[in-house]
């Protein structure tokens, strides 16, 4: 249950600053680091702002997305929900200029796929990545190994995720039984799908308890059908004595719409912002290729075939 | 397993059960007869080979194997050289270190590997330990015999006891020969009725037994152990004090789900709930599932902290 777990201790937020001076904290701090680490070349204008790390997290995050609907066999809601949410919290605290999306969130996708009991094999897990050959595929699968334990360990063991998915359908469940005023609530679904698909691509995961994110799914969609649901409120959740709690949940639904919404960033800057993330990670970056030398431990040559390997495989021919 | 037979007439106890196997210091098997016939003159060569030994240094062989005999005779030897003691070492390392070492030795003796080396190495300790190991030795022969004083005490404690007990059986038995004698006596001689005095003498003998009977218990326990531990001393037989405690209060679980109330897991059908969700399967119901538990969690998930607020 949400109300006892991990989730609700630790991964909700107050307010959306909180959420994004987390975000800002951990792209200065990677900043700082490379600055200090005094390599040649490195200066400020080379490295990532904040809002350009920004833009290219919502492109992965689309990307990751549209892998997950492409996933064959089809990936339950469930599933995609969680990866989303653990590449949410992994760059909560992590900057991209350290670990490259491109690899984090497939990793996210696998992990979530382990986690919520959608039993892939990792070959077949990797075989989605269409555009690759078989080799490149082998490839990305050791690089989704070697990473998955950091993302564990990045999102502090807390693994299980509670989506607004079944609470959405609870409260189906329980509008058709003690609410039979509203005559037809599937006809509610639709809407109310949408805008937790919607919802999953913001910030309202790390904000907001997934019952209410249900909630208000389901009262938004009945808003729009043109149906009062105030009654359902007062009488069957019991809000009719606490004014205060019903208005505080209102005030926070109204929150949730008013949530920045997910907008496809721009093509030009995400390719802007791109080659300047791939030039930071092969020309600054250490922790990655300090992993590689330690999982692989080759002799040198094969590090250096790996680099440049790793160059070549670009994210333009994930899905 | 073939059978264990003397080297040289190639007896075996098979074929002569009396055969008695003796062992000399080089760990080799001899029967008896054959040791009488070549050590008559006290001393001479092995048979297999050929150390010189004496007739006297042959033990009855104990075990199957002989050279279990000869490493018992070496270690006799060498722990008489080699008598150190855990508290004339700084640490147990060194002790576990010593023992180690005179492991070596005998390993070494026994199965004559660098058997001049260790000889030559046993004197060498013997030499410079000769005031340890004398002090030992003495302080050894010390315990020997205290611990000689103490078995013959409780053995002659024993045989006091056994002695009291004897003499007690004695006299109870003479005493009842006195009675029935009296008996007799007393039927020959008294004008009394017999019944009567059959009655006296049974209500005697029923006063006699009780008693023996008493003596007997009241024969003094012992109040040392045989170990000479005193009895008593430390051992409390009182019952443990009862410790009381208070009983155990079932309150029933609280959670708080900050939402509203989820109803219980038995009462969706009732409710209504179990209308609006897919009946399980029969296939699915082999488990233990039923259509209730999915129910109930989907309810549980969409109240569980509805109404928790963090701002």
């Amino acid at each position: 249950m949400f109300h006892n777990s991990s989730q609700g201790k630790f991964w909700i937020f107050k307010s959306e600053d909180e959420v994004e001076q987390k975000r800002y904290k951990a792209n200065q701090k990677v900043r700082n680091k490379i600055i200090e680490s005094g390599k040649p070349g490195v200066s400020e204008s080379k490295l990532l702002e904040h809002h350009e790390e920004d833009v290219l997290f919502r492109h992965y995050e689309k990307r990751m997305l549209d892998f997950c609907n492409a996933f064959k066999p089809v990936m339950p809601k469930s599933v995609v929900g969680t990866a989303i949410m653990y590449f949410r919290r992994f760059y909560l605290n992590n900057s991209i200029m350290e670990h490259h999306p491109r690899i984090i969130m497939l990793t996210c996708a696998y992990l979530s796929c382990k986690v919520d009991e959608f039993n892939v094999s990792s070959t077949q897990f990797v075989g989605n990545l269409l555009q690759e050959t078989p080799a490149g595929q082998e490839r990305v699968l050791e690089q989704i190994l070697e990473y998955e334990l950091l993302l564990i360990q990045q999102l502090k063991f807390h693994l299980v995720v509670h989506n607004p998915y079944r609470p959405m359908e609870g409260l189906l469940i329980d509008l058709k039984t003690r609410f039979p005023t509203l005559e037809n609530p599937e006809s509610l679904r639709k809407n109310a799908d949408d805008f937790l698909t919607q919802a999953a691509m913001t910030d309202a995961g790390l904000l907001f308890p997934p019952s209410q994110i249900a909630l208000t799914a389901i009262l938004n969609s009945a808003s729009r059908a043109g149906l009062s649901m105030e009654s359902y409120l007062n009488e069957c959740l019991g809000l009719k004595e606490d004014k205060e709690t019903l208005s505080k949940m209102y005030e926070s639904m109204s929150r949730m719409k008013t949530l920045k919404k997910y907008e496809l960033p721009k093509a030009e800057e995400v390719n802007a912002y791109k080659k300047k993330l791939d030039r930071i990670h092969a020309e600054f970056s250490s922790s990655s290729n300090k992993r590689k030398r330690g999982y692989e431990e080759d002799g040198h040559v094969a590090k250096e075939a790996r680099l440049t390997e790793e160059q070549e495989w670009t994210d333009e021919d994930l899905v | 397993m073939d059978d264990q037979g003397c080297p040289r007439c190639k007896t075996t106890k098979y074929r002569n059960p009396s055969l008695k196997l003796m062992v000399n210091v080089c760990g080799h098997t001899l029967c008896e007869n054959c040791v009488e016939m070549l050590f008559a003159r006290g001393s001479g060569n092995c048979v297999q080979c050929d150390t010189p030994l004496r007739k006297s240094n042959f033990r009855v062989q104990l075990f199957e194997d002989p050279t279990v005999d000869k490493e018992v005779e070496i270690r006799k030897k060498v722990l008489k050289i080699y008598n150190k003691r855990d508290f004339d070492f700084p640490s147990l390392r060194d002790y576990n270190d010593f023992l180690e070492k005179v492991e070596d030795v005998v390993y070494n003796l026994t199965n004559n590997i660098d058997v001049e080396n260790t000889k030559l190495r046993m004197e060498q300790y013997q030499r410079e330990n000769r005031d340890l190991i004398q002090r030992n030795k003495v302080k050894l022969t010390r315990e020997q015999e205290d611990l000689e004083e103490l078995l013959l005490l409780e053995q002659q404690g024993n045989d006091q006891r056994r002695l009291e007990l004897l003499q007690e059986e004695q006299r109870q038995l003479q005493t009842k020969r006195k009675n029935k004698q009296a008996l007799l006596d007393e039927l020959e001689q008294s004008q009394l009725p017999a019944t009567i005095l059959l009655a006296q003498h049974k209500v005697r003998a029923a006063n006699l037994e009780t008693q023996i009977e008493q003596q007997k218990q009241v024969v003094k326990p012992t109040n040392l152990f045989s170990t000479g531990i005193h009895m008593r001393q430390t051992v409390s037989l009182q019952p443990v004090p009862k410790i009381e405690e208070v009983l155990y209060l079932y309150k029933p679980l609280r959670v708080e789900t900050y939402g509203p109330s989820v109803p219980e897991l038995e009462h969706l059908g009732r409710l209504g709930y179990l209308n609006h969700v897919r009946a399980a399967m029969p296939q699915d119901t082999a488990g233990g599932y039923t259509s209730a538990l999915a129910c109930h969690r989907a309810v549980q998930d969409a109240f569980s902290g509805m109404f928790l607020l963090k701002r």
